[in-house]
């Protein structure tokens, strides 16, 4: 699995010869800015602190192009205006207590880049950056729906920034291009019942179709999601009440309990992993995923992956009843400034600065579809094209949905996921365990004891 | 070291021996030493045990949640886990999984030990490699024990299937809920055994032969001379092991929260991995506590049978009471 | 041991063949099923990523090219060097300050004697009856009150509270086996009471001491859920949850690094156990036996 990631890492890594590359790149930046539309705004302009210092911390990367442009970008910030960053990664599951931890204690990092609900449930704690975020959408054509409702006060329009999405991690469908087509199709269909005789002709010529319906927080949680508002279920409604029992969530467990005779075997108990292994070891011919699997088909030093990848395509899954958008949310990390910084200008130049053409395109274009821009000019960079297996990534963030969608985004939707409430409830009516009735009016009782609290 | 020695030692004394300062009288001075002598272990448990033992308690009457202080709910946390069917699913899983490990490790254990008893070649190197599941960190060997049991290339499968034909398909091993439990089971049995075997094995090698001797000339069976000879004097031996290793089994966290992290639908949520669950990554400080609190009734009677069951006789000639 | 040997072999009646029908076969079977997750961790660490997932076109069971790529990965790519040197220092460190606190506790029991001695040491075996996943909540309060949240110093300090019942009890036992009269001989001849826990009763508990240090030191090596709950940042892991957490790169398993990790994060226990199995043996039993 990884150890392709790792060889790509040879290539492009923090090591000697990924500084090198570096440095080579940052000639290419300047002309990469070019691919991206820009307007003509002023930026804000801060006065920064004398002596001005900053802690940071974000998740650990994806890839190690990731981390490494990260760094190199910080390292210009520095070299540009004398303020000395002190950069830490720390691992995905710790960075949702640390935040908490930051932020109630009012002790720890001036900027920490958290997880999609953080500015929301901690938005009292954090400065204000309203001119920052007016800046960058004026300027990069705007903001997708999905950072607008991350980085935006909840009920302040959109107009009230308290976060600045850097990026999200979306997971649409990969699938084998030959064996679609086998089964009698050219593309992935748009229609529920179109797909449903899809997966069946998949699991018929022996390569079945696979989600992960285990504690598996990414994977199981996203196709869950997929299966309620594809037809047109949702967990929360408008006012913030479990709305999970109902017709329309009813018809997505059933339509899921179709499905699941038809995956390969084991599925409630894959993890994160599992999709991405049994993928490339040519199990399974469609899953949900990030642009891991075909990023690591795409690199690997081995042939016979090569040309998994060179069969593999992303594309938005079906869109079932969703309206105009493919039912699909992403995982956002938001840049957030809490106000115990000493130095909140000299932080917000550095927000504004990683998010400058010249040092978000490189990152983004290396990271390659890991990340999904939350800023809509930077959807018309050359690489998104340059390999339009990856489009599907740049829509990432154009999407009305979000975890907990219709409620107010609040720290209850991230129990729900933390909990598993909707994985369960798909997991146990698609083995029989329980009817879709029961496991609806079972779940939503479980996630009232979130949303009572 | 014998006598000697220890003669010798004190004609050094004898001669260092130096006028009494008040210090020496103060170290001399019996109540001072054993203050002085408990005081470290004595502090670092009551600060690191008993005071969080109790700051648990009180957490759990809070609504507190990480980096947030709550405020007093009285037994709300409580009454809300209890009603709670994931939490009831929790308990009969932890439960299950004590007992059916136990009974595992116990049974598998005994037997292991016995054979051990034998007279073999390379008996002191089999007994150290028979040792290396109990030594091995548990959550490196549950990643493995994941990768074995992994529902597209697991090599149990790829055996059964591949090698001895027994099998067409895959076994899905942690895909349903009983299946899943038994995985879990069996990896806890697997890292278990050795414990057990060790000290059984240690427990036989106390028993005087000449017991066996007699029993033989009088015409005991092999079966006799177990059960008359053999159980009774491991008894002892056995139940302390035995209320060490259920209460171990009970509060383990490791080996579920690596290779299954409760899933398929909490089937196999034990209670240490659903207070890590709520009390960590959804942030309910107060609940989860309420949760590890909830352990305590059942740690407790688990003790408590032991020591008034099994235990009893042993326990009371403890060298507590000499 | 010898004399049970003799004994069994007096007592044997069975004949040769179902001699190895009822030793030999179970024990290869038990010694096979204890050790393959070993032997799969270890070909899987040097198999190369080609065969990891092709059993049709390689033998799972063995490799057929072995590489080291998977230890390079491991040593120069990630930070498992120094998630190993954390590792040893927290277990060391540990060792130490729960052997120090168990010796002077055990003295004072078993050797100053005192009212309420027998109720103090039942206190301190309850202790050990106390699981840390009861406890990893509040001290997780108490350890980011502390101002020690990351700080492997969070770890020296708790994980004595599972060590030191266990230690002290053990040591209770081997002070015990010491005669009084030694000491008392020496009280009269004006030693100290320092004196005589440093040149009488230590050095005739040696083994108890090496014992009581080998039952630490692994119990901390494989310590996880204070290590899991306490520690946040990748640097300063111990090698147990550092593999689980930190050889993933999104959903990306690195297996081969994983198993990797896995592999040289046993070594060392594995080996100082080697070294020691005796003493362990005997602490295991030893405390058991109290």
């Amino acid at each position: 699995m990884d150890r392709l990631t790792r060889r790509q890492s040879l290539l492009l890594g923090a090591g000697a010869l990924g500084m090198a590359s570096l440095n080579g790149r940052r000639a290419f930046a300047a002309a990469m800015e070019a691919g991206v539309p820009v307007a003509d705004v002023k930026p804000p302009s801060f006065a920064l602190e004398k002596g001005a210092t900053l802690k940071v911390l974000r998740p650990a990367k994806f890839i190690d192009p990731d981390e490494a442009w990260f760094r190199a970008n910080t390292k210009k910030f520095t070299e540009q205006t004398g303020v000395q960053v002190e950069l830490d990664f720390i691992s995905w599951e710790q960075l949702r207590p640390q935040t908490a931890v930051t932020a109630n204690t009012g002790a720890g990092p001036d900027i920490i880049v958290g997880w999609s609900a953080d500015p929301q449930i901690y938005a009292s704690k954090l400065v204000d950056l309203t001119d920052v975020g007016e800046y960058l959408g004026a300027k990069y054509g705007g903001w997708f729906d999905l950072a607008a409702l991350y980085g935006t006060r909840w009920g302040s329009g959109g107009k009230q920034w308290v976060a600045i999405p850097l990026g999200g991690g979306t997971g649409p469908a990969v699938y084998r291009i030959s064996w679609v087509k086998e089964a009698g199709y050219d593309a992935i269909p748009n229609d529920l019942n179109e797909f449903l005789t899809l997966v069946q002709k998949l699991k018929k010529i022996g390569h079945p179709a696979g989600w992960a319906l285990g504690h598996a927080v990414g994977d199981a949680n996203g196709y869950a999601d997929w299966l309620m508002w594809s037809h047109g279920a949702y967990a929360i409604d408008e006012h913030g009440k479990v709305a999970i029992d109902s017709q329309e969530m009813i018809n997505a467990l059933n339509y899921c309990k179709e499905l699941y005779p038809n995956l390969i075997s084991g599925t409630t108990s894959w993890n994160d992993a599992s999709n991405n292994q049994a993928f490339a070891a040519g199990e399974i011919s469609l899953t949900f995923n990030g642009v891991s699997i075909y990023y690591v088909l795409k690199n690997a030093k081995d042939k016979r992956l090569n040309e998994i990848a060179a069969d593999t395509n992303n594309v938005l899954p079906p869109y079932g009843l969703s309206q105009g958008h493919s039912p699909l949310s992403a995982l956002v990390i938001n840049a957030m400034l809490f106000q115990h910084s000493k130095f909140p200008n000299a932080a917000k130049d550095y927000i504004r600065f990683m998010m400058e053409a010249p040092q978000y395109g490189p990152w983004l274009s290396d990271c390659y579809g890991y990340w999904s821009n939350p800023l809509k000019a930077y959807s018309e960079m050359a690489f998104w094209n340059g390999d339009p297996k990856i489009a599907a990534y740049k829509e990432g963030m154009n999407t009305p949905y979000y975890d907990g969608y219709k409620g107010p985004i609040s720290a209850n939707s991230s129990a729900l996921a933390a909990n598993y409430i909707l994985v369960d409830m798909f997991a146990k009516v698609a083995t029989g365990n329980a009817s879709a009735k029961d496991a609806a009016a079972f779940a939503a009782r479980q996630a009232e004891r979130y949303y009572k609290a | 070291m014998d006598a000697t020695t220890a003669e010798a030692a004190a004609v050094t004394w004898r001669l260092a021996r130096r006028p009494d300062g008040w210090i020496t009288r103060l170290f001399d001075y019996k109540p001072f030493l054993i203050g002085l002598c408990l005081a470290p272990a004595i502090g670092l448990l009551v600060v690191f045990l008993t005071y969080p033992l109790g700051l648990g308690f009180w957490l759990a009457l809070t609504n507190s949640t990480i980096g947030q202080r709550g405020h007093f709910v009285g037994l709300a946390n409580f009454i809300s886990v209890l009603d709670d069917p994931v939490f009831q699913l929790s308990v009969f899983n932890t439960i299950f999984y004590t007992a059916a490990a136990t009974v595992g490790k116990f049974g598998l254990g005994l037997w292991l030990a016995l054979l051990l008893n034998h007279h073999l070649p390379f008996k002191s190197f089999l007994r150290a490699i028979v040792l290396l599941p109990w030594i091995v960190p548990t959550v490196l060997s549950a990643i493995v024990w994941w990768w074995m049991y992994s529902p597209q290339f697991s090599i149990i499968s790829y055996i059964l299937v591949n090698v001895l034909h027994l099998r067409s398909t895959y076994i899905n091993f942690l895909g349903s809920a009983w299946p899943a439990r038994w995985s879990l089971v069996v990896a806890n049995t697997w890292r278990g055994i050795p414990f057990v075997a060790i000290i059984t094995l240690a427990g036989l090698q106390t028993i005087p032969p000449s017991l066996y001797e007699a029993a033989l000339l009088d015409g005991a069976s092999s079966w006799q001379r177990f059960r008359f000879i053999t159980v009774p004097l491991l008894l002892p031996i056995l139940s302390v092991a035995l209320t060490l290793s259920t209460l171990f089994t009970f509060s383990d966290f490791q080996l579920v929260y690596a290779i299954t992290d409760g899933g398929p639908f909490n089937t196999t949520q034990i209670m240490a991995t659903l207070a890590y669950q709520v009390a960590i990554p959804g942030s309910e400080l107060g609940q989860g506590a309420a949760i590890a609190i909830a352990m305590i009734p059942f740690l407790v009677a688990l003790t408590a049978i032991n020591y008034f069951g099994l235990a009893r006789r042993k326990w009371q000639q403890g060298p507590a009471n000499e | 041991m010898s004399e049970a040997a003799a004994g069994d072999e007096l007592l044997s009646w069975d004949s040769r063949a179902r001699r190895v029908v009822t030793v030999y076969v179970p024990l290869a079977l038990f010694v096979i099923v204890l050790l393959f997750p070993f032997y799969w961790m270890t070909i899987t660490a040097f198999k190369p990523d080609s065969e990891m997932e092709d059993y049709a076109h390689h033998s799972p069971f063995w490799i057929s090219s072995p590489t080291l790529h998977n230890f390079n990965v491991l040593l120069f790519h990630t930070q498992f060097p120094r998630w190993m040197l954390i590792t040893i220092s927290v277990a060391v460190g540990t060792t130490i300050l729960s052997i120090f606190c168990s010796v002077l506790a055990a003295y004072a029991i078993e050797r100053l004697r005192f009212s309420g001695s027998t109720q103090v040491a039942l206190a301190i075996y309850l202790a050990y009856l106390v699981p840390p996943t009861i406890l990893f909540i509040p001290l997780a309060t108490m350890v980011v009150q502390f101002g020690l949240y990351n700080s492997p110093i969070s770890l020296i300090l708790t994980y004595p509270t599972f060590l030191i019942p266990f230690c002290t009890w053990l040591l209770i036992g081997y002070f015990k086996s010491i005669p009084y009269e030694l000491e008392e001989c020496a009280l009269i001849d004006g030693a100290s009471r320092w004196q005589i826990l440093r040149r009488i009763v230590l050095p005739l508990s040696v083994p108890g001491l090496i014992s009581a240090g080998i039952f630490a030191f692994t119990l901390s090596w494989n310590e996880f859920i204070y290590a899991l709950a306490f520690i946040q940042s990748t640097g300063n892991k111990t090698v147990p949850v550092a593999v689980l957490t930190e050889l993933v790169t999104g959903d990306v398993y690195q297996w081969g690094a994983l198993m990797a990790g896995a592999l040289l994060g046993s070594v060392p226990v594995a080996l100082f156990y080697s070294l020691f199995a005796e003493y362990y043996v005997s602490s295991l039993t030893g405390a058991v036996k109290e």
